[in-house]
């Protein structure tokens, strides 16, 4: 099975910390950010989201734990 | 420890993105943002975009201490400035806006200089989203 890249395929260069409504597609119903295995995205990409993830934690746009 | 002066004459583009307290009147909201904005000027920055504050539920509640009074906070006016300074004098822009009173929380990053995301766009789109969905079910309505 082909590995999907989502933010390849929507042509996002740059993850921004601000984009919380993509982000949101990345993470657990606790908030955490999901693995490479369940997120698809390559060892990169999953890099730059989970720094954009801390960076929207730290600005409270996303939250550290959830339910 | 950074060594400031090696850095010297090296260009960067940065991002501030901050969180000023609620209790702010909205018409004074521009003196914060003008107050951050003359502590990038004054240390040479170039402003390249900006988002003005608007205000955002938080995903936790915060709190800052300013004098003997702790303030707990579940909302905050959210905005950015992405702008160009010298590599060495970002330190000194950081414990400039830090210093600043009415701003809660503050986050300071290296970003592309093309701006791919504001806020403003996301709204926008998330409307368009929701516009075609009751358009659905008018059309279900007449057939």
């Amino acid at each position: 099975m082909r590995k999907q890249n989502y933010f390849k395929d929507n042509k996002i260069e740059h993850i921004d910390y601000k984009d919380v409504e993509t982000l949101k597609k990345f993470l657990t119903p606790h908030a955490r950010i999901q693995s490479h295995k369940r997120s698809g995205l390559p060892a990169k990409f999953e890099r730059a989201l989970a720094l954009a993830v801390k960076r929207a934690r730290f600005l409270g746009l996303l939250p550290y734990v959830s339910r | 420890m950074v060594n400031t002066e090696a850095l010297t004459g090296e260009l960067e583009v940065y991002e501030i993105g901050y969180l000023v307290l609620p209790s702010i009147p909205e018409d004074k909201l521009s003196d914060v943002t003008g107050a951050i904005r003359k502590v990038i000027t004054k240390e040479g920055g170039i402003e390249i975009d900006a988002e003005e504050p608007f205000k955002e539920n938080l995903a936790y509640s915060m709190s800052k201490t300013i004098g003997a009074s702790r303030y707990v906070l579940t909302d905050a006016y959210l905005g950015w400035i992405k702008f160009e300074v010298d590599r060495a004098k970002i330190l000194a822009i950081k414990s400039g806006v830090e210093k600043i009173d009415e701003v809660l929380r503050l986050l300071l990053v290296k970003a592309p200089r093309q701006t791919t995301f504001t806020f403003a766009k996301a709204r926008a789109v998330k409307e368009e989203k929701k516009e075609p969905v009751s358009g659905s079910v008018e059309e279900a309505v007449v057939n």
